[in-house]
């Protein structure tokens, strides 16, 4: 309740920083409408490690996955839109009924300072 | 002014740091199109009030709005609520940032450690309080009964409080063996001069009427009264202590979130909803 799941993530991220892995960190910056996860959730993505917290589970989690790729090879944070808007008979995931910005960024290691 | 923003590791350093001091934190990350997205800004409110920035955008002035965009959101204001917010003129756009704050994690003290503060400390755990359980009885105030508590303390009945620190975010819930205890809980908590978080105390309707009536008659403060939660918890016909921790938890849960109590299928009545809005169309067809 009180977003223990954040300290968790941040000690995971702090603990990979340290350690040289890269990873990405997801942001829920934006919600409108019926959204799985609320404004502030958090998802960290090491490729090699699996994922620490969720920002939808399973609901456009695959678009957020596909734009730490692409950040973690570029550098560049990304924004992406999530839309959970699909037809509710389309039988797709997405049909929580709102939209959802997650802001997506490259975690520097600290392997690449020194 | 070069900007000075930090990275996500330099920030969540300060954070966790932040945290574990028990201050509130607040971070502020630039998002894009800004060159420079992902950068952060972090303010930390010390207990007194004051803060402390680390990281800025070499702009004074946006920097100082920033700071108190960070000090309105800490002290819960509408126009600051965790998200985005754009700082510029009518001119000039500006530059967007994601606001984020931290609390200090909350406290549970549970007072009495019987049957029913075993799973109550359990769910205060899980829900992500900071949990004390005190009791005079060595053989009940043991940490193999409370694994995941804080801090389980020998006290002393007459002076329950005396060497336990409470602070305004302070959540207590007595549960002692008999009502005289729990009473002089009651009177040593409404005689402080700052207010606790919230105060529930068990009891049957007898038992609560009666504690009710001697602090009035003992010259309490009647709005402090009112605040106590007796009997604690929800109305959720709990047997079991496990059961009853459950309803003493979803009653703090409430009162940090402000919902309403209500099964959410009765509050939105999407069935019955659709059935009359069916009926409607059906009416109307045979007009």
């Amino acid at each position: 309740m009180i977003r223990t799941e954040d300290v968790a993530l941040y000690r995971a991220l702090d603990a990979k920083a340290k350690a040289g892995r890269p990873c990405a960190l997801a942001t829920v910056v934006a919600t409108r409408g019926s959204t799985p996860r609320k404004v502030g959730a958090k998802m960290l993505v090491d490729p090699d490690d699996g994922l620490v917290g969720t920002v939808g589970g399973g609901c456009g989690e695959g678009e957020v996955l596909e734009a730490a790729d692409e950040v973690l090879r570029t550098g560049i944070p990304q924004m992406v839109r999530i839309d959970l808007t699909k037809d509710f008979l389309s039988w797709d995931p997405a049909v929580c009924g709102g939209t959802m910005d997650v802001f997506v960024e490259a975690i520097r290691t600290r392997a690449e300072d020194g | 002014m070069t900007a000075t923003y930090l990275d996500a590791p330099a920030a969540t350093e300060l954070i966790l740091s932040a945290v574990e001091a028990g201050e509130a934190v607040a971070v502020l990350v630039l998002m894009p199109p800004s060159a420079e997205a992902g950068g952060r800004i972090v303010i930390r409110q010390a207990p007194d009030g004051t803060l402390a920035r680390v990281g800025g955008s070499g702009d004074d002035i946006l920097d100082s709005a920033l700071q108190d965009l960070a000090r309105n959101a800490m002290d819960g204001a509408d126009n600051a609520r965790e998200g985005l917010h754009s700082l510029g003129t009518d001119d000039d756009p500006g530059v967007r940032f994601f606001l984020e704050i931290h609390r200090p994690q909350p406290e549970l003290v549970i007072v009495g450690a019987g049957h029913i503060a075993q799973p109550l400390c359990s769910v205060g755990a899980l829900l992500g309080f900071r949990v004390r359980v005190l009791d005079d009885r060595p053989e009940f105030a043991t940490r193999e009964r409370f694994p995941e508590a804080k801090e389980v303390v020998r006290i002393d009945m007459a002076d329950p409080f005396g060497q336990v620190s409470l602070t305004p975010e302070t959540h207590v819930v007595l549960v002692t063996r008999g009502h005289k205890y729990d009473y002089a809980c009651l009177r040593q908590l409404l005689s402080r001069d700052d207010d606790v978080r919230y105060i529930g105390m068990i009891g049957s309707r007898r038992r609560v009427r009666a504690a009710f009536t001697q602090l009035i008659e003992e010259g309490f403060d009647r709005e402090r009264i009112a605040k106590i939660r007796a009997p604690v918890g929800l109305d959720l016909r709990a047997e079991t202590p496990a059961e009853i921790a459950v309803a003493v938890a979803a009653e703090i849960v409430l009162l940090w979130r402000g919902g309403s109590a209500q099964p959410l299928a009765a509050q939105e009545r999407i069935l019955p909803r659709f059935f009359k809005a069916a009926e409607g169309v059906k009416a109307s067809d045979t007009d």
